[in-house]
Formats: structure tokens, C-alpha cells, sequence
């Protein structure tokens, strides 16, 4: 497979041929991405509360089966008439009845408290069945504080995924986001569900637009250091620590770190109006990737890291253009409507989803293949929708939007399905940006 | 195309290393001047980030992202499930939430808003206007020329003042777009102050894009008050 892309890839450089390469990571993902992938149905008969507090068992069942709905790799399958006390019958009748009901896996598990351990008192087993098997094919004990109950699920979910599909789950990623706290705006970051929301900054005036570092350690982001000028800064998560990696005048927004995190890309207007640089990160030497009297924004590196997509109104209206990562190459992608902007590169390389201003004015997301022969419109409705942001499997997207009045985070499928709020507390909540994949 | 990048690469950089050196140099002088001010400057720089990169220019001395610094097996971890059967148990793995340990330091986040009430006083007591604009438009109406005119003749009439125009726009469109659309209109208003005879060293400009509305609700009244360019004194260098 991969040697054949190779060949693929050699012929089209020998040819001279421009356009669409296919991103180099779209053969590290298997069969769970074809069009034609049937997801496979999960009986899951409960997690068994053994012990624990009295929400424990129930919570866990609940983030789990949250979490294998949203995996898309599974569906869930009814397994009426399996109670805990068959799951330990060898051999088990049930088991057979709930292959016939169509699950092809079967999932329970148990929780309770675990003795001398003042670190992690809570214990979850989780064990997998092939549909039809009474054998046990699969099994993981976690252990942990009552602080990462919600964890241990995302964490048993990833695994199913990866069992099944060999790729990473989404359930442990992490949105980092701006939300409004009295006159300020300012960094959170929260589980990809909407649960364990967490402040990062507290400067009391603006932060903007956080993008991850490709290990998940660092956020970047616009910040306002003072009301005069925007840098822009790094933040560790695990402590904290920042530091300011562009300070030169002027307007720096839009930040983003290509998927090797060798180079920041971003807008400046230091030398006049709004130009792309990038930034090596090791040898911190600066290059200047676009050269227009008109604004050029928003880059979003391709998963290759051998293009970007950014937002330009060098034609009048925002619309999305194409560049190589060495700033070459500049074509324009996006010809319908006057308003194209925001451009985010699917991670498995095959969509650019953006914002899109449709005949009636409303700001949606649309998506287009790089090669412009494609192009879907994903929402629809009331409501101004804002930085569109995709899940590491490339299945999902996170976005603003004020349809419900004040600006919220909303996730969608790729195919326009599930819509689903995903932040309740807070007046003003925006700039979702999903992590990799841990 | 890569003429032109080579063009402008030498002297960029040029430019770079010719911003973060001296700055550099630049600001222990001043340090040494004022006691206070280093003082205040250590504190800020503890308490939001690392003061040796505040001089101007690029970091010099944040951390490389690179992922091939990193040991593979840290941030991975996904070895699948056990294989597990005839009684045994699985493996236990212990589940931490480590990776988001940051504590926050909120001593400094009511200084700007102090600054900006200070600011906007000012402005009041010289009586300064405001611009308005159309949709998507960073073209200064009649209108906003008369309110102009009024504030080049104060600014012209302190002698030792500064302005400093806020780019603000309404809710539809992009954040990030209209951070951009901001400055435009932040600029246009800081050139026709200069058409005026203001002096352009005396006028700055920064873009609130629609980060920093003046007014909260879903209408085109609220709309128009939002689009803006918002003339303030400003009270610090």
C-alpha cells in the first residue's frame, strides 16, 4: 500500500503534475475509513457497580456508550435479557441470543473501590466478547483517583477503537477553546465531550485562536500582552510555564504549528498589512511566505506538511487559496459566494472545511476536496458558525456558532450528521480547536 | 514567486536580528534608569510570560516543538487490550489526568481593565468621536470625516497627546477575518487623521476585530454600534 503511493507520488512529481497529492498519512488509517465501512455493531451490557459509590457503575456505562457512539467505528446494538449475573455462566445462552440480536462484540465491565491506595481508590475492569464466543478475548484494569472516572471510559473506548480499527480513539482528546469571563477572554481547555472544562489563562483582557502543538503538550495562541499590540505565546499545559514566541508590532494572529512542529505559520502585519510567515522553531530564524498589499490569514497546514491552505482577500472577499509549505505555488481554491474564510485541513487530507457566506448571508461550514471539485455545504440554519476545527480521526468537527443565541461549541460528523452542543456553561464560548490524537 | 520570497528574505531577517538585538540591549538601559519600571517589568514577566522574549522580534528561547525531539513511547501508550481467558486477569494501567496540572495567576488581570477605564475617561473628557462603518466596509462615511475633523483639531490642540484608534467590527463573519477587517478600519481612520495634518507617530492602531463588542445583542442597531473605529487618548507609552 504504501509502497504504492510512493511509485503514485514519484510519478506525479516526474509528470510536473499540480494538484492533489495525497497526504502521506491517509495510508497509516485502515478499512474504518472506506465509504463503504460497515460499523460494527456493540452490545454493550453494562458496567456492573461492585462496590463503588452509587453513580459509579452508571457513569462509566454512560461515557462509554457516549463514547463508542461518537467513535462511528461502532454502533450500538440492544442486548436485551443479559443481566451482570450470566456475564460469569460458562457457557452462556445469552451470549448466543445477543449474536443473534446482530452484536458482533460484546462489552461489560465492573467498578468498585480499591483498598490501599490513597492515589487511585477507584478500579474498573472492562472486558470484550466476540459476538456468539463465551471466551473472554479482551481485557484492561484501570485504576485511578474518583477525579478520572470519566477518563477511564474514554480510555477503555480508545482501546475498543484501536482493537478494532488499529487507529487511535478520539475519546481522550481535548478541545481548547476562549471563553468569556466578566470583561475578558480567556484559554480553556476541556474533554472532547464538553466535560472537565479547565481555565489556562488569566491575563483579564484577550487571548485568541489556540492552536495544539502536534504532541498535545503546548497551546498557541494570539495574545493581547497589552491593549497595543497582539504576540503571539505559547502556554505549557502541564505547568502552566509560556512564553512568547512572536512579538513584533502589529497585528499576530492565527497561529498554527505544522503536523511535524518544526514550523509555526501565522499572520503578521508588522511590515504593513496582514502577510504569512513561518517561524522555524529549532533555528527560530523567520521567512516571509506571501507578499500582497491585501490580507493574508488563517494558514492550515495540509497533514503532509508539504501545503497550506490560508484565507486571502486578494480578490475582493475572503476566499481559501492553496500555497506550498515554502510559500510557492499560489492558487486560488474557493470561486462561489463573495466570503470564504478560515480554512481547516481535514487531518486525512481530503477536506478543507471553512467558513462560507451563503446567498442569504448566513456564515456556515462548507467543505471542498484541495482539488476544488468537490464542495458541501455542512450546516445550515440560523446562527453565525465560526472556526471550524476537525477531529484527529478526521470524522468529526468542532465549531462556534451563536444558532442558539450567544456563541457556543457545536460538534458534527463529517456528513453533516449528529449535530450536538457541547458547551452549556459560560455566556460566550469560541475558537474550538480539537488536539491530536494522545 | 521565488524571486521575490529570496528578495525579501535577506532583508527580513536582516531586519529581525537588527530588532532583537539592540532591543534587547536597549531595554537594560532602560531598566537600569528606572528602577520601578524593571521592577514591574520582572513581576509581569513572571506572572504571564517569559520576560527574555518581551524585547520585540521572535523568541529566542521557547522550547522546540518538534516531534522528533520526543521520546515516541510518551505521548503514545495505546497497546490495545489484553488478551485475557481462563480466569486470569488483565493488566492493571494506572489513569492520570497529569498533563493538566497549570495553576493560574489571576494578581494581574484587573491592570487592564483599569488602563482601559483610564483610557476611555480621557477620551470622554476631550470629548473624542467615533467612526462608523458599513457592512464589510472600512470606507469612512461623511459622517465619520465630521467626527474626525472634530478630534484631529483636539489632538492638534495637545500638543503632548496621543491617540489610539480600536478597530472593532459586528459578530457576523470570521474572528479571525475580521481581526483583519479591524485594522483596515483602524488604519483608514488613522489615515484620513493624517490627510488632516496629524502626525502619524501620534495616532496607533489596534484591532479588537468582534472580540471586544460594545453591544451584545443579535440586531442591526447593535450591528452598526459594533463597526466601528473607537478614538481614545492613550494614557501609557
Amino acid at each position: 500500500m504504501r509502497l504504492k503511493t510512493c511509485l503514485l507520488l514519484t510519478c506525479c512529481a516526474l509528470v510536473g503534475v499540480i494538484g492533489i497529492i495525497e497526504s502521506g498519512a491517509t495510508d497509516v488509517f485502515l478499512e474504518a475509513t472506506r465509504p463503504d465501512f460497515q460499523k460494527i455493531p456493540v452490545g454493550v451490557i453494562g458496567i456492573q457497580n461492585a462496590g463503588g459509590p452509587e453513580w459509579l457503575g452508571g457513569r462509566l456505562e454512560e461515557v462509554l456508550k457516549s463514547d463508542i457512539r461518537r467513535s462511528l467505528v461502532f454502533t450500538l446494538v440492544d442486548v436485551p435479557g443479559l443481566g451482570f449475573k450470566d456475564v460469569g455462566t460458562v457457557p452462556n445462552p445469552a451470549f448466543k441470543q445477543a449474536a443473534e440480536n446482530g452484536a458482533s462484540v460484546l462489552v461489560w465491565g465492573k467498578a468498585g473501590l480499591k483498598a490501599g491506595d490513597k492515589d487511585a481508590d477507584i478500579s474498573m475492569d472492562g472486558f470484550v466478547y466476540d459476538g456468539g464466543s463465551n471466551e473472554v478475548v479482551g481485557g484492561k484494569r484501570y485504576v485511578g483517583s474518583s477525579s478520572v472516572v470519566r477518563l477511564m471510559a474514554h480510555r477503555f473506548a480508545d482501546e475498543l477503537v484501536f482493537r478494532y480499527t488499529g487507529e487511535p480513539g478520539i475519546a481522550r482528546s481535548k478541545i481548547a477553546y476562549v471563553s468569556e469571563q466578566g470583561p475578558a477572554r480567556e484559554l480553556f481547555v476541556m474533554d472532547y465531550d464538553g466535560y472537565e472544562p479547565r481555565q489556562l489563562t488569566a491575563d483579564g483582557f484577550l487571548n485568541l485562536m489556540p492552536r495544539w502543538s502536534p504532541d498535545r503538550r503546548f497551546l498557541v495562541f494570539t495574545a493581547y500582552r497589552n491593549r497595543n499590540t497582539q504576540d503571539i505565546d505559547m502556554i505549557e499545559l502541564a505547568t502552566g510555564k509560556r512564553w512568547t514566541l512572536v512579538s513584533l508590532g502589529g497585528l499576530n494572529i492565527t497561529p498554527a504549528l505544522s503536523p511535524d512542529g518544526n514550523f509555526l505559520a501565522f499572520a503578521s502585519s508588522y511590515e504593513g498589512n496582514s502577510e504569512l510567515y513561518r517561524l522555524d522553531t529549532r533555528t527560530k530564524a523567520l521567512q516571509r511566505m506571501t507578499t500582497h498589499a491585501s490580507g493574508d490569514l488563517s494558514p492550515s497546514w495540509a497533514p503532509s506538511g508539504r501545503e497550506l491552505a490560508f484565507a486571502s482577500d486578494r480578490s475582493g472577499g475572503p476566499q481559501i487559496f492553496l500555497m506550498s509549505a515554502d510559500g510557492s505555488n499560489i492558487r486560488r481554491l474557493t470561486f462561489d459566494g463573495d466570503y470564504n474564510a478560515a480554512p481547516a485541513w481535514s487531518p486525512r487530507g481530503n477536506w478543507i472545511a471553512y467558513v462560507c457566506r451563503t446567498p442569504k448571508k448566513e456564515y456556515k461550514l462548507c467543505l471542498i476536496t484541495p482539488d476544488g471539485q468537490k464542495k458541501v455545504q455542512l450546516t445550515a440554519g440560523p446562527g453565525v458558525d465560526d472556526s471550524p476545527s476537525w477531529s484527529p480521526d478526521g470524522r468529526h468537527l468542532v465549531f462556534s456558532s451563536t444558532a442558539d443565541g450567544k456563541s457556543q461549541i457545536y460538534m458534527i460528523n463529517a456528513d453533516g450528521k449528529d449535530l450536538e452542543r457541547i458547551t452549556f456553561t459560560g455566556v460566550h464560548n469560541s475558537a474550538p480547536a480539537w488536539s491530536p490524537a494522545s | 514567486m521565488r524571486t521575490t520570497q529570496g528578495f525579501w528574505y535577506v532583508p527580513m531577517m536582516a531586519a529581525v536580528l537588527l530588532m532583537a538585538v539592540p532591543g534587547c540591549s536597549k531595554k537594560a538601559v532602560q531598566s537600569g534608569g528606572d528602577a520601578q519600571s524593571s521592577q514591574q517589568a520582572a513581576t509581569q514577566g513572571s506572572a504571564s510570560a517569559d520576560a527574555g522574549s518581551s524585547g520585540g522580534g521572535v523568541g529566542s528561547n521557547f522550547p522546540d516543538t518538534s516531534l522528533s525531539n520526543r521520546d515516541a513511547g510518551a505521548t503514545g501508550g495505546l497497546r490495545g487490550l489484553d488478551t485475557v481467558g481462563g480466569g486470569k486477569s488483565p493488566s492493571e494501567e494506572r489513569v492520570t489526568n497529569g498533563a493538566m496540572m497549570a495553576k493560574l495567576d489571576p494578581s494581574q488581570s484587573g491592570r487592564q481593565m483599569d488602563a482601559i477605564r483610564s483610557e476611555q475617561a480621557a477620551a470622554d473628557a476631550a470629548g473624542l468621536r467615533d467612526v462608523f462603518f458599513a457592512y464589510d466596509s472600512f470606507a469612512i462615511s461623511e459622517e465619520g470625516r465630521q467626527a474626525l475633523s472634530r478630534d484631529a483639531e483636539w489632538i492638534k490642540a495637545n500638543a503632548g497627546a496621543s491617540l489610539k484608534i480600536e478597530g472593532h467590527c459586528d459578530e457576523r463573519g470570521t474572528s479571525a477575518y475580521n481581526l483583519v477587517l479591524g485594522e483596515k478600519r483602524a488604519k483608514a481612520v488613522r489615515n484620513y487623521l493624517v490627510e488632516l495634518g496629524v502626525s502619524a507617530g501620534r495616532v496607533a492602531v489596534v484591532s479588537y476585530g468582534k472580540e471586544r463588542p460594545f453591544c451584545k445583542e443579535r440586531d442591526e442597531s447593535c450591528y452598526a454600534q459594533n463597526r466601528r473605529g473607537h478614538v481614545v487618548v492613550k494614557t501609557e507609552k
